[in-house]
């Protein structure tokens, strides 16, 4: 019988994501003016939220810059449980919020929920609850800069 | 279509959590020899090879099918859309022959990912980059942002997730090459851990190594072999971000528009009017069953409001279509694979040689592929008889 042989691996690399202009302006108004901006389609007229270059849908470039929030609606969420490798320690709550004036819904972590019971904090969660974009002391220009926090 | 499509071969490995005695090479060989020798056929006959691999890093290598499929000297393509790979590969295959540009064709593909310890972080890097990788973001809570939604929305609850996870794990036992084969209880799998919630474990698919291979053959070359016919295929984009299809009036998150669509133009080809009654056996691409509740309108099996009351349907109706005789994903998933076993598992049901699993007299079944978060849909309906 051959002895089977592992050859142990490791796929690690360092990266550099461009985010274009579209992004760029999104994350400066949230560093400096702690402002949720999306862009209006041209065509469909939806508001487009987090603001991007173009509608993907009516393939038209999208120019005119709307301020939306802070306030909004969670339309959906979950509360991630179980640890796994490279994840934030649980419990974490994402969710997904359209805010005021918004046609698209953004994603991003809702603090200051109390999550002693997982069951209690779905639950007050799948009640369309209002929140609010509550930013960080010092912004840094990227989405991390704020999370929802319920009214 | 202009030229028939069928499918005459087909090679499985099992599916399990690691193959140590097999390279990835040599899981590849395994699943296109067995495929094959299925189709009667050797190598030379081949005039296309497609290969299915999903991300590469679940396999630890780039272009994990180099050192196994191309000495034979044949056109080549690789596909990867996601969870869709395994299907949207097969349907290059099958454009290639419905085109004339092959007679047959060889489709295959391989997942690894087993050996992917850190498996939700590479999951991590298919979504975008700019405005989400910051967040806990993976295939997990992707289901679970769904599942949430459509209990809220449809009024699904955590009880006909289990019901349904619990008819695929019923259905797996009857499957030898099913990687996970659990004799659980719908109250095993609501009290199994929970992952991200809704989603408990036994609710989720397994990680799940293994190759799936077949030989799609021209109408005119298929000959005297056993043979499932393609009747229809298709498949449509989506938006990517899931946050732009919340609020969408023609389908929202929870809609699957575009597996409705690709549904409709796969059965208009194949002449079916009335899917729950002309189709028999359905195989699903849902590594969660939250997600295989959503694909019950888009199937055309209920109206959207109705989807609870079908979870019970389809589990009393025997005229109903019997969905995943195989287990489907929850019961294994080996990612780049995935959407092909579905279209495997359909052909083998339509040729009945599909053993313990087999469905008697299929005459039509129907595979499903979804892939990314969602933004690729495929429907292909497999039939006894060829297409009008
Ligand atoms: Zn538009």
């Amino acid at each position: 019988m051959t002895e089977l042989i592992t050859i142990p691996g490791r796929w690690e690399f360092d990266y550099t994501y461009f985010a274009g202009e579209a992004a760029s302006r999104f994350f400066g108004e949230l560093k400096d003016s702690r402002r949720i901006m999306g862009v209006r389609c041209p065509s469909c007229k939806r508001v487009l939220v987090p603001a991007r270059s173009f509608c993907d849908v009516c393939f038209q470039r999208t120019e005119e810059w709307v301020e939306v929030g802070p306030e909004g609606v969670v339309e959906t969420f979950t509360i991630l449980t179980a640890a796994f490798a490279g994840m934030p320690k649980p419990p974490v709550v994402i969710a997904y919020v359209t805010f005021d004036g918004a046609d698209t819904a953004l994603l991003n972590v809702l603090t200051g929920l109390d999550l002693s019971n997982i069951s209690d904090a779905a639950h007050r969660l799948q009640a369309r609850p209002r929140v609010r974009a509550s930013f960080v002391d010092e912004p840094q220009g990227r989405i991390t800069d704020f999370t929802f926090t319920l009214l | 279509m202009s030229t028939r499509v069928g499918v005459i071969g087909i090679g499985q490995t099992p599916y399990k959590r690691a193959h140590p005695e097999l390279s990835s090479a040599e899981l590849i060989w395994a699943a296109v020899d067995e495929a094959l020798r299925d189709a009667n056929v050797d190598i030379d006959a081949i005039d296309v090879i497609i290969a299915g691999v999903a991300p590469d890093a679940l396999s630890g290598e780039n272009g994990v099918e180099k050192t196994a499929v191309l000495g034979s000297g044949k056109p080549f393509l690789r596909v990867n859309t996601g969870g869709a790979t395994g299907s949207s590969a097969t349907f290059a295959a099958a454009d290639y022959v419905a085109s004339g540009r092959a007679k047959m064709a060889l489709v295959v593909g391989v997942e690894r990912m087993g050996q992917a310890t850190s498996s939700q972080n590479v999951f991590n890097t298919v979504f975008d980059p700019i405005y989400e990788k910051d967040f806990p973001l993976t295939t997990i809570t992707m289901a679970a942002l769904r599942a949430s939604m459509s209990m809220r929305v449809y009024g699904y609850t955590s009880r006909d997730w289990a019901e349904i996870a619990a008819r695929n794990h019923r259905n797996a036992l009857r499957n030898p090459l099913a990687h996970l084969k659990l004799d659980v209880t719908v109250e095993d799998i609501m009290n199994s851990p929970l992952l991200a919630w809704p989603i408990h474990r036994y609710e989720a698919c397994p990680m799940s190594e293994g190759a799936c291979a077949m030989v799609l053959a021209a109408g005119d070359v298929v000959g005297s072999r056993s043979v499932a016919w393609i009747q229809g295929l298709s498949s449509m984009t989506d938006s990517y971000a899931m946050g732009d299809r919340i609020n969408r009036a023609e389908g929202s998150l929870v809609d699957l528009l575009t597996l409705e669509l690709s549904a409709r133009r796969a059965y208009a080809d194949a002449g079916i009017t009335d899917p729950r009654r002309q189709v028999d056996v359905i195989e699903l691409y849902s590594p969660f069953s939250s997600a295989e509740a959503m694909t019950y309108p888009a199937l055309g099996m209920c109206a959207p409001e109705d989807g609870p009351r079908f979870v019970q349907e389809q589990l009393a109706d025997v005229s109903l279509p019997v969905f995943n005789p195989s287990g489907g994903p929850q019961a294994a998933n080996p990612v780049s694979a995935t959407g092909m076993v579905r279209i495997a598992e359909c052909a083998l049901q339509v040729r009945g040689l599909a053993g313990e699993r087999q469905v008697p007299d299929v005459v039509r079944a129907v595979a499903t592929g979804q892939g990314g978060a969602t933004q690729f849909s495929t429907v292909c309906v497999l039939g006894a008889e060829p297409p009008e």
